[in-house]
């Protein structure tokens, strides 16, 4: 895994992005707002509470190493504003019950510092949504569902900020692309295999369906759908086919991407079916645990997957927020494992509550001064490139979710860095836990660009 | 009318479960007839072999039953230590070698003093435990990343007796003479404590374990094509390598633990011990060692079940749920019977398979099928299908 690490900072420097990186400590690349406080000898505490040993922790334990290294990071640095940062934080384990008395718990115990709380479920945002709003707490999000951010009706936003689009907005990313690149999706026919949770059945929508349907793009309307415990998806894979499907769209983490791409490859139709999902399809697992089977071509079964990514990539090294996420997951000696969206997102996501609260605690005037209105009312109020370009945070007009996204697809670097594998022959290999593994990376077809509004 | 219901009450009962039978059997073949004869097989062949690794998850509770009447909650858990264990070994290229010593320390202590810990005094004890350490440290350590499968083999077999031992030494043991509920509760407290073990060990990130791996490729298997039944099926179907490993791997523990019951005095102390406790250890059987093997057999079977589902879908902490979904096998073919594991393995595997096949949006395979089935059959036969009926004389 080590090894892994050392070559990609290697790769770094051979693209001559980050001359002396390993010697030098980069600067930090947001342009945040100059403190007028001075914070010396108080604490400014980060929330965040969800699941970090249920069915979604492979993806979210990043979170906490990220947010350990944030904290470190700006503790070494003479703090925020001078005050020191320290995170608070449970695990809920993907249990409701638990994220309530979670909930319950940081009020009671911090109820005059807790105005601003970091959640990455859905769940938990639908579940807290109405608490959130009665107790004038702001909360930071990744990616919320429709219900979570703008309640049942779709239309009344709450005190949630998620940074990505909304899933059913990403599917209608997904739908445009397709409509535009005929040659690529003939008679495009969606069918979705997918996990059966609100987490997996996020985007197959009626509004989704429409959407997609005027372009020219049908989606069918069951879900084919598994568990993560599942060995053997061939029937829902065939089901999906059978029913029409020439493009497969998931909303599956990890092995579940994985899992489909292999079973395509397992029966011949790799090249035929086009795989896609939205933005966690792209992590550098499902790239890794894609390589368990590899296409007739010698590539792996995920090579040409294609996904939402509204956000900068970890290979987008010209951009310093990049470069300087990359620097601390290096010097903090994290694995392949954790360089993946959680980690990004999770860097991203300290910057916009620094920055918040700067903005916040310079308007009113000292951190104890502050409230979750206050808060609110700074949220709404900035357009603020995160970590000086990893996402952009801007909630105006009632929105309270991410507006621009982007299509990509994952491949395999070729040897010399400069283009993607064939095959084998000239394909990039890299030690993975003693194993040689194909490297992954993400490339972005289109620009940043709205997504489609279609929660209705 | 009724003296007539009365008299034929059990064929009427008969003829109104065929009935069922009969509408079922319609009903099912209407959603199958539209589908190619490919798609049927397929569906049976992978029913089939995903049921193999249900019953061998089944089998380890089975085990546990047979032995003791506890139902172990922690089975799945145990699952998911076993396969961790196995990819330490398999997946670090220089095995430490305090760590390995450690483990196998840790491993024979607790073999050797399964009655007392006075018996490590023996010098005769003594000896076998430094031996085996010795053993068991050179296996899991000899050469290099070559040897993998060799390391990983011993570490997980010593990480699975250790658990398997451990498990029913400080847990288990205490509670002997207590109600059989406490220790089923027990067994739930265990599961909490792997779980927080495995987070703080393993951490939480899906691995991959590439133990499925065909050398020349270093890719998975490729499947096997029955491009012979093409014409007569009317479309392809593929069997999964791995799977077939798999089912062989589990056909072979079961085939193994049907033997070891059935011709070794450690099974036939097995079998008397889980037909009376109080009566075995007064004909002399040591009812505690022989509730510490059970323990470590049933370890050693989550950890091969582990690996088998790590290396087909990846390690996460997400196969213990595995175990969940293994209950309705279970007490499908009989809470004591080590056949019955395997056949209600199968045939839930089947009924998953089929019930995706009819309906996969609404999850019938997985949330409905298996149970209506486990339910039918527990109407007609309440102890399951090779169950023991228990006859109780007041």
């Amino acid at each position: 895994m080590k090894r892994l690490c050392t070559l990609l900072v290697l790769l770094l420097l051979l693209a001559g992005a980050l001359p002396n990186l390993a010697q030098e400590m980069m600067d930090y690349p947001s342009d945040l707002t100059e403190c007028e406080v001075d914070l010396t000898g108080e604490t400014l505490r980060i929330f965040h509470f969800g699941d970090l040993s249920g069915p979604f922790a492979f993806i979210t334990q990043p979170v906490v190493s990220a947010l350990t290294d944030a904290v470190k990071y700006w503790n070494e640095h003479g703090g925020v504003c001078g005050a020191q940062l320290e995170q608070v934080y449970e695990d809920t384990g993907g249990n409701r019950e638990a994220a309530q008395s979670a909930y319950d718990r940081f009020t009671s115990q911090f109820p005059d510092e807790l105005d601003l709380l970091l959640l990455y479920s859905s769940d938990d945002g639908e579940l807290l949504r109405e608490q959130l709003a009665a107790d004038e707490i702001v909360s930071y999000i990744s990616a919320g569902s429709i219900e979570s951010l703008y309640g049942e009706d779709g239309q009344t936003p709450g005190w949630l900020y998620a940074s990505n689009p909304l899933y059913i907005n990403q599917f209608g990313s997904f739908c445009q692309f397709v409509a535009a690149n005929p040659e690529t999706f003939p008679d495009p026919v969606i069918g979705f295999v997918t996990w059966p949770f609100a987490f997996g059945l996020a985007g197959l929508e009626p509004a989704a369906r429409d959407y997609c349907s005027s372009l020219g793009v049908e989606v069918l309307a069951e879900p084919q759908v598994f568990l993560p415990t599942d060995t053997d998806i061939l029937t829902q894979v065939q089901n999906a086919v059978d029913s029409g499907a020439n493009i497969i769209y998931t909303n599956t983490i990890a092995s579940g991407p994985a899992l489909i791409a292999g079973t395509l490859v397992d029966l011949g139709m790799e090249d035929d079916i086009k795989l896609a999902g939205f933005n966690w399809v792209m992590d550098t697992s499902v790239g890794i645990l894609g390589q368990r089977v590899l296409k007739p071509n010698g590539l792996p079964s995920t090579d040409g997957m294609f996904g939402s990514m509204p956000f900068l990539w970890w290979t987008e090294l010209s951009n310093p927020a990049v470069q300087f996420v990359y620097q601390q997951h290096t010097i903090n000696e994290r694995g392949p494992a954790e360089q993946n969206i959680a980690y990004l997102l999770s860097w991203g996501a300290a910057d916009s509550i620094i920055e918040t609260y700067i903005r916040t605690v310079n308007r009113v005037g000292s951190l104890s001064a502050v409230t979750g209105a206050d808060i609110r009312e700074t949220v709404e109020s900035m357009d603020y490139e995160v970590l000086g370009g990893l996402y952009r945070n801007l909630y105006e007009e009632g929105m309270r979710d991410g507006v621009l996204n982007r299509i990509a697809v994952l491949k395999y670097a070729n040897a010399d860095m400069s283009g993607f594998a064939t095959g084998p022959d000239d394909a990039m290999f890299v030690d993975v836990d003693g194993n040689m593994a194909y490297f992954p990376i993400v490339h972005a077809l289109t620009d940043f660009m709205p997504a489609p509004q279609l929660r209705g | 009318m009724t003296d007539f219901i009365r008299k034929n009450k059990r064929q009427l009962t008969w003829a109104l479960y065929a009935l069922a039978a009969i509408a079922l059997v319609f009903i099912i073949g209407d959603q199958l007839a539209g589908k190619k004869a490919a798609r049927i097989v397929q569906t049976l062949i992978s029913g089939v072999l995903v049921g193999g690794v249900y019953g061998l998850v089944a089998l380890g509770i089975v085990v546990i039953n047979k032995a003791s009447g506890v139902f172990n909650f922690a089975h799945g858990w145990m699952m998911v230590v076993g396969g961790m264990v196995f990819w330490s070994f398999f997946t670090v290229s220089e095995i430490s070698l305090i760590g390995a010593g450690l483990l196998a320390t840790a491993t024979m202590l607790m073999m050797m003093s399964t009655v007392s810990w006075r018996d490590l005094r023996h010098p005769r004890n003594l000896k076998i435990t430094v031996a085996g350490i010795a053993i068991l440290t050179l296996l899991m350590t000899i050469g290099g990343a070559e040897w993998r499968w060799l390391h990983a083999l011993a570490g997980t077999f010593a990480g699975a007796i250790l658990t398997g031992l451990a498990v029913e030494r400080f847990t288990i043991r205490p509670l002997i003479g207590q109600p059989l509920f406490t220790a089923v509760l027990m067994t739930l407290a265990v599961a909490e404590v792997l779980h927080g073990v495995t987070q703080i060990v393993w951490g939480t990130v899906e691995l991959n374990l590439p133990v499925f791996v065909d050398p020349q490729t270093n890719s998975r298997f490729r499947p096997i094509r029955l491009d012979a039944f093409k014409e007569a099926l009317d479309g392809i179907a593929i069997v999964r390598v791995e799977l077939v490993i798999a089912f062989v791997l589990a056909i072979v523990a079961f085939i193994g633990f049907l033997l070891f019951f059935r011709y070794t005095s450690v099974g036939l102390a097995m079998r008397a011990t889980s037909e009376d406790q109080q009566l075995a250890q007064s004909v002399g059987l040591r009812v505690r060692v022989i509730l510490a093997i059970t323990w470590a057999v049933a370890a050693f079977l989550a950890s091969i079940a582990g690996v088998l589902q790590g290396g087909a879908v990846g390690l996460s902490l997400n196969i213990s749920f595995v175990a969940l979904r293994v209950f309705p096998a279970v007490l499908l073919g009989g809470l004591e019977s080590i056949s019955g594991a395997l056949v209600g393995g199968i045939i839930i595997g089947i009924v998953e398979q089929f019930g995706t096949l009819i309906n996969s949006s609404e999850q019938i395979g997985t949330n409905l099928a298996p149970y209506v089935v486990l339910m039918v059959v527990l109407v007609i036969r309440p102890d399951g299908l090779f169950g023991e009926k228990r006859i109780e004389r007041i």
